[in-house]
């Protein structure tokens, strides 16, 4: 679902308005990017984590080409789920 | 790294605090929010938060792998994962401390850097001398091309056109040299002959000339001109001619061919303008290389001081540049909200929507207002076989409407398609526009109350 649809879900299961909705979905958003972007890891109890990564720089070989590039370090956000919304994934049928 | 492990209550406070509401209704909407998006993963969707990234399921397919204690062969099950993929957004704010950095391709990259710069800094007049050096091996090239007598005639005008370049006061000179003009025009001819005698007579009567002109002539590069048309004077005169003659003769071109320019200029216009033309361009374009070029090289040098230099203030501007460009190529309502005192239209989900442009209007407002029921107009009792779409029909005048009823008893109801015998339903009175059987608006928002209800 994209983010007008989890608005009108979110609206339903809550009886608020869709413009109340909409901004304290803002708000939250903005709150957690100022977290991770102080290096904080944010946890959400039986869902999982936010957490940011440093990716050291290393050197990659263009297969093709040959060309060796010094790939820069960077900082990423990474989400790791909890084994309880593990365990519920486990439960629904998969069909593949 | 600073391992500080923040919780949701931290979040919730801080979100009821920035949106001016209870800590009880915020941290209610993060438990909504959460429960929302962990329904949709369950049911296989994926989930994306504008801003911030996409939730969703990774399938991993079983595989085999080892008991570590009893070393048998086990097979690990197929499982979901849930995966999270930061927006575009969200990446470059937590990547601000790298932002600056660039990957670098290595072994190519120094030999580039090294030859660029020596070429463009050293020698700016360097530029403009090449070009004249070019054009002057362009005009011999010409020369080599056409016939003997016409060559004898653009030597001299080359002879001529370097005068130019670089020495102005000797075209004066040529030009004041009217005087010459008959004996030019004898020697011109005389030239031609081969017959030693002639050509000695002449020469004795312009001796006096030649030095005059000589010494104005002092500069370096008009000699280089003069030994190589000499050579080719003395290639057209014949082969006779005695070391005198060829002595004299060096001397004579200096003079005959400044005098002779006066002749050529009533000759041979034709011919020597474009050139002039041609070469006062080429020297136009030189002057532009290089002037720019030492702006751009300032700049330059400028830049690649900086670069290495860790600078905060350069650090924020640079996430200035980030915002601006992702805000362009995701163009999104500014990043720091302040609640809007909003005179628009309750509903602004709906007008920001970039797939519909919904007219907002009473009716809208409506259908995203909740629905408060307070009046009703019936109440029905459930028996066997009656349904609400039935009242729906009869009340409002189409099944579809049955969304209505039901939301206005909900408490009554916990399934819409299971309702318990017996349960008292109250029939609500509604705005006559909502439930307006000939609008499909009306119609369509019942069916995505409907779809939402019967999930």
């Amino acid at each position: 679902m994209n983010h007008k649809e989890l608005i009108a879900a979110m609206a339903t299961k809550m009886n608020a308005p869709k413009s109340m909705v909409s901004d304290l979905l803002e708000i939250t958003i903005k709150t957690c990017t100022e977290q991770l972007v102080d290096e904080k890891t944010i946890g959400f109890q039986s869902f999982g984590n936010f957490e940011v990564r440093k990716k050291e720089e290393r050197l990659s070989v263009h297969p093709a080409t040959q060309i060796r590039t010094l790939v820069p370090p960077k900082l990423v956000v990474n989400f790791k789920q909890s084994n309880i919304l593990k365990d519920k994934l486990k439960d629904i049928p998969h069909h593949e | 790294m600073n391992k500080d492990k923040i919780s949701s209550q931290e979040i919730i406070d801080l979100v009821a605090a920035k949106a001016s509401v209870s800590k009880r209704a915020a941290e209610e909407f993060l438990k909504v929010m959460i429960g929302t998006i962990e329904e949709a993963l369950l049911a296989g969707e994926l989930v994306k938060i504008k801003n911030f990234g996409t939730f969703k399921l990774q399938w991993n397919e079983p595989r085999k792998s080892v008991n570590v204690q009893t070393g048998e062969e086990i097979i690990i099950a197929g499982y979901n994962k849930v995966s999270f993929a930061p927006d575009t957004l969200l990446k470059d704010l937590v990547n601000e401390p790298f932002a600056h950095l660039e990957p670098v391709e290595l072994d190519s990259e120094n030999n580039a850097v090294e030859t660029q710069k020596p070429d463009e800094i050293s020698d700016p007049l360097r530029i403009f001398t090449e070009q004249a050096s070019e054009i002057k091996s362009l005009i011999s090239e010409i020369n080599a091309l056409s016939t003997k007598s016409d060559k004898k005639e653009l030597e001299e005008e080359v002879f001529v056109i370097e005068n130019e370049l670089v020495y102005e006061i000797q075209e004066e000179e040529v030009v004041d040299d009217s005087d010459d003009l008959i004996i030019v025009d004898e020697e011109f001819e005389l030239l031609n002959k081969t017959e030693q005698e002639s050509v000695e007579i002449p020469i004795e009567e312009s001796f006096s000339e030649p030095e005059t002109v000589i010494d104005s002539l002092s500069p370096q590069p008009v000699e280089p001109e003069i030994v190589h048309t000499e050579q080719s004077e003395i290639q057209i005169a014949d082969k006779e001619d005695s070391e005198q003659i060829a002595h004299s003769e060096s001397e004579i071109p200096s003079t005959s061919f400044t005098n002779e320019t006066v002749t050529l200029n009533k000759k041979k216009k034709l011919l020597w303008i474009p050139i002039l033309f041609i070469l006062l361009l080429g020297s136009g374009f030189g002057l532009y290389y290089f002037y720019p070029p030492a702006h751009k090289l300032a700049d330059k040098s400028f830049h690649k001081s900086k670069k290495y230099i860790v600078n905060l203030k350069e650090n924020v501007s640079l996430t200035d540049m980030f915002n601006a460009v992702s805000n362009w190529i995701n163009p999104q309502p500014k990043p720091i909200p302040a609640p809007e005192t909003v005179v628009v239209p309750k509903d602004t989900t709906l007008s920001d929507s970039l797939y519909v442009k919904q007219p907002v209007d009473s009716l809208q407002v409506l259908f995203d207002n909740l629905r408060v029921y307070k009046e009703f107009i019936a109440s029905e009792r459930i028996k066997s076989g009656s349904r609400l779409t039935l009242m729906a029909r009869r009340y409002y005048g189409s099944k579809d409407f049955w969304v209505y009823i039901y939301e206005a008893n909900k408490e009554k109801i916990p399934n819409p398609d299971q309702i318990a015998k017996g349960t008292l339903i109250r029939i609500p009175k509604l705005d006559a526009r909502l439930i307006d059987v000939s609008n499909p608006r009306c119609l369509t928002k019942a069916k995505e109350l409907h779809d939402l209800y019967v999930k």
